[in-house]
């Protein structure tokens, strides 16, 4: 296995709104390691963007990181982020080392300057002194690896297509080759052979080696499967198991990944014969989650212990799984 | 007979005030649904699939072509009121975003109410009141959890069995259902699937499916019919759609779909 | 500009000059009518002048009344009042003034106008240029103390009515402490020329009458803009450049540039309120503009006069509207190249 390259530890990262908590992220985990690609799956809400926030640690209002560390493993030395100020993050971290296609990509850029002038903008922040022409044409290189015409730098965001668009953003977040690249759903707005170019460009990030790791948050598992190694999914503001994605799909071990998995549908003749399956009710109002394991509400394997006590996530052959049956 | 016949249908969108455009949103389509068939029409985005459902709904007009349902070409033989009710009560839709059916001001239960009304019958009747909870119970709701609340305390699932609990009431022999679980989440986006099937299994409903998820189509549909910048360039059964694909769009819609078991190479 | 833009931008600019031509003639039609509303006869004011110079003579009252009432038209049925108007408004006769028989109403517009244009336009783009500035800087500083001091100063001057502000300052400035004149366009005495003089002793009667309107009008931009701004905060574009490491600059100048584009539409469409607002303001500070023409037109009842300052006024307005959002066409791309259609 690789170095590792970033590092949260017990997390806990609230919205603080009307004095009351939404628990987004409640005492969350996880390390990214080199050549990694990890996949983040779990239901709308669950906590993936959130979870985003933190990795970068891009906490604004009302967002609000109670507890935990966040650490950038860079040349050797280890470099607390969390406690890094906002205009340090900005000027040493974001962009540089850690980097983001965030959720929204279609609006992601700057919509009334043309993209070659963003992108000289991103540059300026960086270096005290650029050469426009050369950065023109190394970025316009950029565009070209990852499958956009290199005039489109000259146009404006708008007058680009949803695919377009997309990777442009995925072009201009990988200028500085980050280590560390976040792929907040990159593919959910698009239609599926689009979806399919944009995975393939996420996929050649890392093959190319302008990027080393990626974590690529989704909420459908049939598409991470396509390019992740390692699986994390999250419920309620929590991980509930992590594992290597084969795995998963052969053996799911958390009552809610087995839900997850089971209810998703491609037409494959096992998904016929398996049939559809979904999980009873809805995710809880994370304002007020439920008392011992948040899913105890939809689970058809609760125990009395799970209404009391909160499972912790232990080693299980090899993976890990947060659940009372195991 | 067809339940739903539908025959060179074409639709042209004209838009701009000084300077005319043309949209052939719709391109001369000709598809049938046979009772008690649940037919899938499967496209990208901006492909045509609502125009079409909005034309058989009859909320828009076609530039040509005919939509016979039941025998009656619904732009043609339906002229007075009572004949637009009678339509409406065969044919039901169910929409993608469980929101817009609703009105906020009014507790959700109105929905209900209108299709008793729709149906003639006094809403304030006891029977009436029978009527709306056997309907929430085939859908998986308990009655004394949604009735009277108001559309943002329900959940969009929630909302969308409400919507099913509809057809329920009314019993149409057509259900136009234009991506109805696209807003819900995957976990629990089967059961409202297999709300369509029951209606399916026990009225014979026929249920036309619009998606742009072709797993769901390959699940759920008897017939899968491919649209193409508003052409159906391809249609038949889901295996042979998915094993054996004859155009060349229907060939990489196909290849480009993320598969579970197995991983592209 | 590419050929593929250029059709959606005509289709724009044309589209927007037949709205606004139809709603001119509207409002012509509203100018024409209004006046016959308020109840009098403009007639009997001009008689009874005649009448008060001492040429008491009925035979020449009724002789000159009938000449008038023909050359005004006022014995017509109102259609053919009407017709007759509209054609001759298009011919750019505006009719003779009745107050001031038998001037021409265009050569009593004429001279007031310029005194109009040069107190409106400079007072209105300055206050457009500081509201928005401070707005912005307030917005892009939510909660803090400059937010909440322009907020308040800005919600307090926004209320205070033009003529109440006017009064204030003159007042103030004028009366107690003498600083600036409170009355006129000039000194009394002397005549309108090309000297410095003139022009000095111009702008020191200007100062008043222009920082009334600046200070009344700058409020509404800068909660306006302050809200756009907030608004922008959240924006996709905002979070992702900030996490690509972009400096605040850079991010308040984006913010800045989106949120000030909807608001040169907000010029245009203010164009109409700060020119009532000019108005009233000529009318405290007795300044030689058409708002002072106009209160004088309203009193004797003036029919051609009214409608002739109006249409004058309404056509610039409406010319104004169309000269910015034409503008606003040319900076904003997503409207200049056609926002691609679909979502
Ligand atoms: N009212 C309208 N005026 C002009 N063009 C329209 C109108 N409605 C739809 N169109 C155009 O017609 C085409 C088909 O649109 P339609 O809404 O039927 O697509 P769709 O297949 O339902 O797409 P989606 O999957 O995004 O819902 C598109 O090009 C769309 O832009
Ligand atoms: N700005 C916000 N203010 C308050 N609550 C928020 C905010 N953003 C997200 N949340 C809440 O935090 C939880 C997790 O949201 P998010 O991280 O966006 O989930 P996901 O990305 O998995 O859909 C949800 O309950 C959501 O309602
Ligand atoms: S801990 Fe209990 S309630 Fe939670 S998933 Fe496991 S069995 Fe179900
Ligand atoms: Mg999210
Ligand atoms: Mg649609």
């Amino acid at each position: 296995m690789g170095n590792l390259v970033l590092q949260v530890e017990n997390a806990r990262a609230y919205y603080i709104v009307e004095n009351n908590y939404v628990r987004a992220i409640d005492d969350v985990s996880i390390s990214i390691r080199e050549g990694e690609v990890v996949g983040i799956v779990g239901e709308s809400g669950s906590g993936k963007t959130t979870l985003s926030n933190v990795m970068l640690v891009n906490i604004k209002k009302p967002l609000s990181l109670i507890d935990g560390k966040v650490k950038l493993y860079l040349n050797g030395s280890i470099i607390e982020l969390n406690k890094l100020p906002r205009e340090e993050l900005q000027r040493n971290i974001w962009g540089k080392e850690t980097s983001i296609i965030p959720q929204s990509a279609m609006n992601a850029l700057m919509p009334t300057k043309r993209i070659k002038d963003s992108i000289l903008d991103v540059m300026k922040t960086h270096f005290d002194e650029i050469h426009e022409n050369e950065i023109i044409d190394k970025a316009q290189t950029r565009f070209e690896e990852i499958g956009v015409s290199k005039d489109a730098i000259f146009r404006y965001p708008f007058e680009l297509s949803g695919g377009m668009r997309q990777r442009a953003v995925i072009a201009v977040a990988t200028l500085l080759n980050p280590r560390f690249l976040i792929a907040d759903e990159p593919t959910s707005a698009l239609d599926v052979s689009t979806q399919k170019m944009v995975l393939k460009t996420i996929q050649n990030l890392r093959e190319k080696g302008i990027v080393k790791s990626i974590a690529f948050i989704t909420h459908d598992i049939a598409t991470v499967r396509q390019i992740a190694e390692t699986l994390v999914v999250m419920y309620a503001g929590k991980i509930v198991e992590i594992s290597s994605i084969e795995e998963i799909i052969r053996e799911p071990l958390h009552p809610y990944t087995k839900g997850l998995l089971f209810s998703v549908v491609t037409p494959e003749p096992e998904v016929k014969e398996r049939g559809i399956y979904h999980i009873p009710g809805t995710p809880p109002n994370l304002m007020y989650p439920p008392p011992g394991c948040r899913f105890h509400p939809r689970c058809e394997y609760k125990l009395d212990i799970c209404e009391r006590e909160e499972p912790q996530l232990k080693v299980v052959n090899n993976r890990k799984v947060a659940c009372f049956l195991y | 007979m067809p339940i739903l016949e539908v025959n060179n249908l074409t639709k042209i969108y004209e838009s701009g005030m000084i300077i005319r455009r043309y949209i052939e949103a719709v391109k001369n389509v000709s598809f049938s649904i046979e009772e008690g068939e649940i037919v899938s029409l499967v496209g990208e985005s901006g492909s045509g699939k609502t125009t079409t459902a909005n034309i058989i709904l009859r909320f828009l007009k076609p530039t040509s072509g005919e939509v016979i349902v039941d025998g009656r070409d619904i732009w043609k033989d339906i002229n007075t009121f009572e004949d637009l009710k009678e339509y409406r009560k065969k044919v039901h839709a169910v929409f993608q975003d469980p929101f817009s059916s609703y009105n906020s001001f009014y507790p959700v239960d109105r929905v209900l109410y209108q299709a008793l009304e729709l149906l003639g019958k006094n809403p304030k009747a006891s029977e009436s009141k029978d009527l709306i909870e056997e309907s929430l119970v085939s859908v998986g709701l308990e009655p004394k959890h949604i009735l009277g609340k108001y559309p943002h305390q329900l959940s969009g699932g929630e909302k969308q069995r409400l919507m099913i609990a509809r057809c329920w009431l009314i019993r149409p022999k057509l259900i136009i259902a234009d991506e109805p679980v696209s807003m819900i989440d995957a976990s629990t986006r089967g059961g409202i699937i297999k709300l369509f099937e029951k209606l399916r299994e026990e009225e014979k409903t026929s249920i036309l499916f619009i998606t742009h998820d072709m797993g769901l189509a390959y699940y759920i549909s008897d017939k899968i019919l491919i649209m193409y910048l508003g052409e159906i360039v391809e249609q038949g059964t889901p295996e042979e759609i998915i094993s054996n694909p004859k155009h060349e769009y229907t060939k990489n819609l196909i290849e480009s779909i993320p598969t579970l078991y197995k991983k592209w190479s | 500009m590419k050929g593929y833009a250029l059709r959606p931008f005509l289709k724009y600019v044309s589209r927007k000059f037949i709205f606004l031509l139809v709603t001119y003639f509207i409002a012509i039609t509203i100018v024409f009518i209004l006046p016959r509303a308020i109840p009098g006869n403009p007639l009997s004011t001009l008689l009874r002048q005649i009448f008060q110079q001492g040429q008491a003579n009925p035979e020449l009252i009724r002789s000159v009344h009938k000449t008038l009432m023909e050359e005004f038209g006022l014995g017509k049925p109102w259609y053919e009042q009407y017709i007759d108007f509209i054609t001759r408004a298009f011919k750019g006769d505006l009719g003779t003034s009745i107050s001031s028989y038998p001037k021409k109403t265009l050569d009593l517009i004429a001279p007031v106008m310029p005194w109009t244009l040069i107190l409106l336009i400079p007072s209105i783009i300055t206050a457009w240029i500081i509201g928005n500035t401070l707005g912005a800087i307030a917005g892009f500083k939510r909660g803090s103390f400059t937010d909440k001091f322009t907020l308040n100063f800005s919600l307090i001057v926004s209320q205070i009515p033009y003529y109440w502000l006017g009064m204030l300052l003159i007042f103030t400035l004028s009366v107690k402490l003498h600083i600036f004149p409170g009355q006129g366009g000039y000194s009394q005495g002397t005549i309108p020329a090309f000297t410095l003089k003139f022009i000095l002793d111009m702008l020191y009667h200007y100062i008043l009458p222009f920082l009334s309107i600046v200070i009344s009008a700058l409020g509404g931009w800068a909660i306006g803009t302050r809200v756009l701004v907030i608004y922008e905060l959240d924006a996709d574009y905002v979070n992702f450049g900030e996490l690509l490491g972009l400096k605040e600059k850079t991010v308040f100048s984006y913010i800045f540039r989106n949120s000030i584009l909807p608001q040169v539409t907000g010029l245009a469409l203010s164009l109409g309120g700060a020119l009532g607002g000019a108005l009233i303001t000529e009318i405290i500070f007795n300044y030689p503009g058409t708002g002072y023409l106009l209160f004088r037109a309203l009193s004797t009842l003036d029919y051609p006069l009214i409608q002739g300052i109006f249409i004058i006024l309404i056509g610039s307005v409406y010319l104004a509207n169309f000269l910015v959002d034409f503008v606003y066409a040319l900076i904003d791309p997503r409207i200049r190249l056609g926002q691609s259609e679909g979502s």
